[in-house]
């Protein structure tokens, strides 16, 4: 392997792992607030995608600018879901909730199949092909978009975590629930906005990935899958272990596919998760959380 | 669970009413009834070809009766054990495959294949819960590394040209017999299947009421309080997954030869994992003894008639119920049926002993 090529899988492996981290975010933030695995977060990035499929083929808006509308449809939805079904069975058996979430995810999925029928759509914008190159190296320009889009809303996130009023507040109620509830910080709407801001952002994931990615109801559960992954890398419930545990994933997944072949490439992010499962369930941060 | 206090009955009573009383004493015992009502919507299901003509309606109770015994599987190591064994189709998968394989490429009858097959399954079922045991995986973690292991076996089953790679397999159909567990008509696939759900619903009601159910409930209601008592907890994990493996292989083996077909897409797949794994214990009430058939009773037969309903299995009908039931029965019906029969059969028994004393 020469190093253009070496330098160009990494960059492809990033670009990648940007939406991966976005995804990613989304679900360690609800788990480390709530102690939920959300396993219907895939379902999110899929109706972000028909969000920005529908925003185009609909009203011609570009997809890009579609990232907003698709951020407050999916914030309404996962705010409905978890003030509806998930906050019930917040004290229930892990087992009840993970049922649940299944149960939510099969729905959404079902329901998509219905209404929008199970064949592949993509949208075609002007630039999607377009293509800078740079050092003998090829930079795809959307896939470029979406990269830096997804870095821009994660520090903004970030941010929005560490330095607001509610930042603080999301990240006291993660750190313990009882303790947040007698300093008079309303839990109930911390968890709403938690897991409405989890599905958004990974709703927009799904909206960056739409310029050059087919899209199905099922596309969702590969991507759920990886967010997984990504999360106990990075330690459950840690912001900046999953974002960059999704830019790692993004990286390995390209070199195995460029090795390995890109059918197969799954397997290198399920043999990592399975030796972090074994040898590190803690992930690369230890016991921080967010 | 079901301590239902059988002390109230007082012991001297009138030579006529010893049979009525040892009546009495089986219906006041809730596990009882439980394992005769499971025993008694079988026996019904056998007399269904009496007026059941039609091959479709066969069919779905020929799943019915498949879908309690896979259903069974999971009930005993998700239900009484508590381990969140999501994907447990890669047992059925397993199953699957090795009752295909040894058909078409040993030619093994399908009679001992099905139980090599559930013999591979609880290999594997050792082997993950050796592994998981070892790296000390539980809860969460537990959850997410079947569904790896799944997600996993999927690609290399794809790969993987022995067992038909990414076309999958069919299985090779001979003339009509028996020995291939090859039947023309539908009738002999309900009575295996039946017969599986009869040893099933069996094994399950003594696996309760013996001391390892009590431990498997132990564990599920906190480990460390069991282990403390001093359960070996990790006997008793490895014994929950290999017995519900094994199980769900031998299912998995039944499952390829009425479907006679495999591929990796089909069987290693959350959605399928839903339907004949989840949905009938879940819907009839996980951890309780007549979860497992109650639930696949409404399970497939109430999916099948609303696909009907909706616009004749429009794709993505089937997603819709099954995902609705696991919604609706986790809100509403945390206990499944088996909880809202045992509300009533409390209020029932409860009249039974004030009259048995008032009798006196």
């Amino acid at each position: 392997m020469d190093l253009q090529i070496f330098f160009q899988t990494i960059i492809n492996g990033l670009f990648t792992g940007g939406i991966y981290a976005l995804v990613a975010i989304g679900l360690t933030m609800i788990y480390g607030v709530m102690l939920i695995l959300n396993f219907a977060h895939g379902e999110f990035l899929m109706l972000g995608m028909y969000v920005a499929y529908f925003a185009f083929t609909l009203a011609g808006i570009d997809p890009y600018l579609a990232a907003p509308i698709a951020a407050l449809l999916i914030f309404a939805l996962g705010a409905l879901i978890q003030s509806a079904l998930v906050q019930r069975v917040l004290d229930a058996h892990p087992l009840n909730q993970i049922i649940l979430l299944l149960g939510v995810s099969t729905l959404i999925i079902g329901l998509a199949q219905f209404f929008l029928t199970a064949e592949a759509r993509s949208i075609h914008v002007s630039y999607e092909t377009a293509v800078i190159t740079f050092a003998g190296l090829r930079f795809s320009v959307p896939r470029m978009i979406a990269f830096f889009s997804a870095m821009v809303i994660a520090v903004a996130l970030y941010l929005f975590l560490q330095l607001t009023k509610t930042g603080k507040a999301i990240r006291a109620v993660s750190q313990s629930r009882d303790a947040s509830t007698l300093m008079g910080i309303n839990v109930k709407f911390i968890y709403l906005l938690t897991f409405g801001i989890g599905a958004a952002v990974t709703a927009v994931g799904g909206v960056l990935l739409t310029p050059n990615y087919k899209m199905i109801p099922t596309v969702g559960q590969g991507f759920g899958v990886i967010a997984f992954v990504v999360v106990v890398l990075g330690t459950m419930g840690n912001f900046i272990g999953a974002f960059l545990g999704g830019l790692i994933i993004g990286v390995v997944e390209a070199f195995a596919g460029f090795i390995f072949g890109g059918d197969v490439k799954i397997i290198a992010s399920m043999l990592v998760f399975i030796l972090i499962l074994l040898l590190k369930p803690a992930g690369l941060f230890g016991r921080k959380r967010t | 669970m079901s301590t239902t206090p059988t002390s109230q009955l007082s012991e001297s009573k009138p030579v006529v009413q010893k049979r009525m009383s040892r009546l009495r004493t089986f219906f006041l015992d809730w596990d009882l009834s439980q394992l005769a009502l499971s025993l008694a919507l079988l026996a019904l299901l056998a007399l269904a070809p009496l007026f059941v003509r039609s091959p479709y309606y066969m069919g779905i109770l020929i799943l019915t009766a498949m879908y309690m015994f896979i259903g069974i599987s999971w009930n005993i190591v998700a239900g009484f054990a508590g381990q969140l064994l999501i994907a447990q189709i890669i047992f059925v998968a397993t199953g699957a495959y090795t009752a295909i394989v040894l058909n078409n490429t040993f030619g093994v009858t399908p009679w001992i294949g099905i139980l090599i097959a559930g013999l591979t399954a609880a290999v594997l079922g050792y082997g993950v819960a050796l592994i998981t045991l070892r790296y000390g995986l539980k809860a969460d973690y537990f959850a997410l590394f079947t569904i790896a292991l799944m997600v996993t076996m999927k690609t290399i089953f794809l790969k993987w040209d022995f067992v038909g790679g990414a076309i999958g397999m069919g299985l090779r159909l001979s003339n009509p017999t028996w020995q291939k567990m090859i039947f023309r008509a539908k009738e002999p696939y309900l009575y295996i299947a039946l017969a599986l759900a009869v040893i099933g619903v069996i094994i399950q009601y003594l696996i309760y009421r013996s001391k390892m159910g009590k431990y498997f409930m132990a564990i599920r209601e906190d480990e460390s309080a069991a282990a403390a008592l001093g359960v070996n907890t990790s006997l008793y994990k490895t014994l929950a997954v290999v017995i519900g493996a094994a199980l769900a292989g031998i299912g998995g083996g039944f499952y390829v030869m009425y479907v006679t077909f495999v591929e990796p897409p089909q069987v290693f797949d959350l959605g399928l994992n839903v339907e004949i794994v989840m949905a009938g214990p879940i819907i009839g009430g996980l951890g309780s003894l007549a979860g497992p058939v109650l639930g696949a009773l409404v399970n497939k037969p109430l999916a099948e008639l609303i696909r009907g309903f909706l616009a004749g299995g429009r794709s993505g009908t089937s997603l819709i119920v099954y995902g609705s039931f696991l919604i609706l029965a986790i809100v509403f019906m945390p206990r499944g049926l088996a909880g809202v029969f045992h509300t009533l059969y409390l209020k029932l028994t409860r009249r039974m002993r004030q009259d048995s004393q008032g009798g006196m």
